[in-house]
């Protein structure tokens, strides 16, 4: 049914005199020559036109170039661009609110995008730089030729007030397809609809693998600094690693029933307590003496926060290891307070 | 005591020699966490679009298998894409208008301008099929309806040749022409009778 009918009424289109007999097709539109010199391409563009002077103008425009892109080979729905350069007398501002607003400026014509750039003054005038977005909408049945209408522009100096005339453009269309289609019902064949696409994904997984391994060398790098597993503190960390270790003998030692039933060399404390002082060893670079106190926590201020703790930790050990007495030696320095001082010492020591 | 007499030739301690300032270390441990913490928002952003795109993507996916669902307000555009291409298929237009204004507020350009151009591909598919059984009047508004839909899609993509090649068969069906500027006057009876009608009938007459 449509095969049979739908082609008369297209055919109707054509021989119809509707079409051709509107007064304002722009068919008729004059062109005017001396205008029309815009045929270059848009890598080159050539001035399109000199602005007519307003008649009212008595100075103040200088000039109004517009640069078009080629004028033929265009079909429906095409957007192209002008872009006109104006000259002013330097005591002149373009009015901006008199800029042509993006709209449709005829049936068939769309105006998309105003843009004014200010280029400043520069060779004795105000020079501004005006892009003109179009879109044209109109669906030829045959090569036709169409005008951009001309643009009125204002330009002030306070009191007087000018026009600026962008000049029209003519530029010529062509159809977007043949008349009737080879087929029956070809005419009439639209085009597949775009339809649903699932959400890309890309972006997101991209992000998530920047931001894993960013996540992953940072927490390498906080282990590192905190001495964490696998950077296990060497030589560098005497404190931390003495820190593990004397949680480890005080926890033996929390399974010992009866701590004073053993020597003093192999308690758990008595192990704790030789762990530290490694670690002061080791720190101190020598074997480090109760008297040599002053001069090591001089040179590591950041340990002194914790000078009497470790006083009373050396006392501990004097009374454990030469007073052969641990029990008075955990009154002097408790086994809790031995882990948390071990622990305090490896804080100061990450602080530096 | 005399193992602790011996004194070992002093040699600076290696830590002093390996690691750098206390300020320079605090400072690269805020910096190493300030970076752990960004790099956590990251994974943690990118975990939630991933989240919603494989909740959007099953939502596509049993609506291109025909199963209708409709869509909560926290569904993205792409999914509101998909529903509103299940209902224009089926044509349920009037159901299809309140998907096609979220897609166009609420989706990239490119996926704005598919959603009106399919809209206007429904709505043109229905107007064909009023032209088939003669119903012109019902034809010309839905045609209107398609062009106008057509032309916003090209707003917002110039190069979108399919909308350009559907547009040109809905502007052969019923032609833009221009509005009457007679400034309150009444068009002259000329005017009035050529324009009559968009649509002219069926031509009698011709081969």
């Amino acid at each position: 049914m449509r095969a049979r009918w739908l082609p008369c009424l297209i055919a109707g289109l054509l021989a119809g005199p509707l079409a051709a007999a509107f007064p304002a097709a722009p068919a008729r539109a004059q062109v005017d020559t001396s205008r029309d010199t815009g045929t270059g391409e848009e890598a080159a563009p050539a001035p399109a036109g000199e602005a007519a002077p307003a008649p009212a103008a008595g100075g103040g425009v200088r000039a109004v170039d517009l640069y078009a892109p080629r004028a033929f080979g265009y079909v429906l729905g095409d957007a192209f661009s002008h872009q006109v350069e104006i000259a002013l007398d330097p005591a002149f501002t373009l009015d901006a609110a008199a800029l042509p607003r993006p709209r449709a400026v005829t049936y068939w014509l769309e105006l998309r995008e105003v843009r004014l750039e200010d280029l400043g003054r520069h060779d004795g005038a105000r020079r501004y730089r005006l892009h003109l977005g179009y879109q044209t909408f109109y669906a030829p049945l045959e090569p036709k030729r169409l005008e951009v209408p001309a643009v009125m522009l204002a330009a002030t100096d306070g009191t007087r007030r000018v026009e600026a005339r962008v000049p029209a453009w003519s530029f010529l269309m062509s159809p977007l397809r043949e008349v009737s289609g080879a087929a029956p019902g070809e005419a009439l064949r639209l085009r597949p609809d775009a339809g649903a696409r699932p959400v890309p994904t890309g972006g997101a997984l991209a992000q998530l693998a920047a931001a894993g391994g960013a996540g992953l060398l940072a927490l390498a790098a906080l282990a590192f600094q905190m001495g964490w597993w696998p950077f296990r503190p060497g030589a560098s960390r005497p404190f931390a690693a003495a820190a593990r270790r004397v949680r480890r003998r005080l926890d033996a030692s929390a399974g010992e029933m009866d701590s004073s039933s053993t020597s003093p060399h192999s308690s758990s404390y008595a192990a704790a307590l030789l762990e530290l002082h490694r670690a002061f060893d080791a720190s101190a670079g020598r074997r480090l003496l109760a008297d040599d106190l002053d001069g090591f926590l001089a040179a590591r201020p950041g340990l002194a926060a914790a000078a009497p703790e470790i006083r009373r930790l050396f006392a501990a050990s004097r009374l454990a290891f030469f007073g052969e007495n641990i029990d008075i030696a955990k009154t002097c320095l408790p086994a809790a307070e031995l882990g948390g001082l071990a622990r305090r010492l490896a804080r100061l020591e990450r602080r530096g | 005591m005399s193992a602790f007499a011996i004194v070992p030739p002093p040699r600076p301690a290696r830590r002093s020699l390996s690691l750098p300032r206390p300020s320079v270390r605090r400072f690269l441990l805020w910096a190493t966490l300030a970076v752990l913490a960004a790099s956590l928002i990251g994974v943690g952003t990118a975990g939630w679009r991933l989240a919603r795109a494989a909740r959007d993507n099953a939502a596509i996916d049993a609506l291109a298998a025909g199963r209708d669902l409709p869509l909560g307000p926290a569904a993205g555009p792409e999914a509101a894409m998909a529903r509103l291409h299940f209902l224009l298929l089926r044509g349920r237009l009037d159901e299809a208008r309140p998907v096609l204004a979220a897609v166009v507020a609420r989706g990239a350009p490119a996926l704005a301008a598919a959603a009106l151009y399919d809209t206007a591909n429904a709505r043109l598919r229905k107007a064909l099929e009023h032209l088939e059984v003669g119903q012109i009047d019902a034809a010309i508004p839905l045609v209107r309806l398609a062009k106008d839909s057509y032309r916003r899609a090209l707003l917002i993509d110039p190069s979108f040749w399919d909308a350009k090649y559907n547009l040109d068969i809905a502007m052969r069906l019923v032609r833009d022409f221009p509005q009457l500027d007679q400034d309150g006057e009444e068009p002259p009876p000329e005017a009035a009778k050529r324009l009559w009608t968009d649509l002219p009938g069926i031509p009698k007459g011709l081969p």
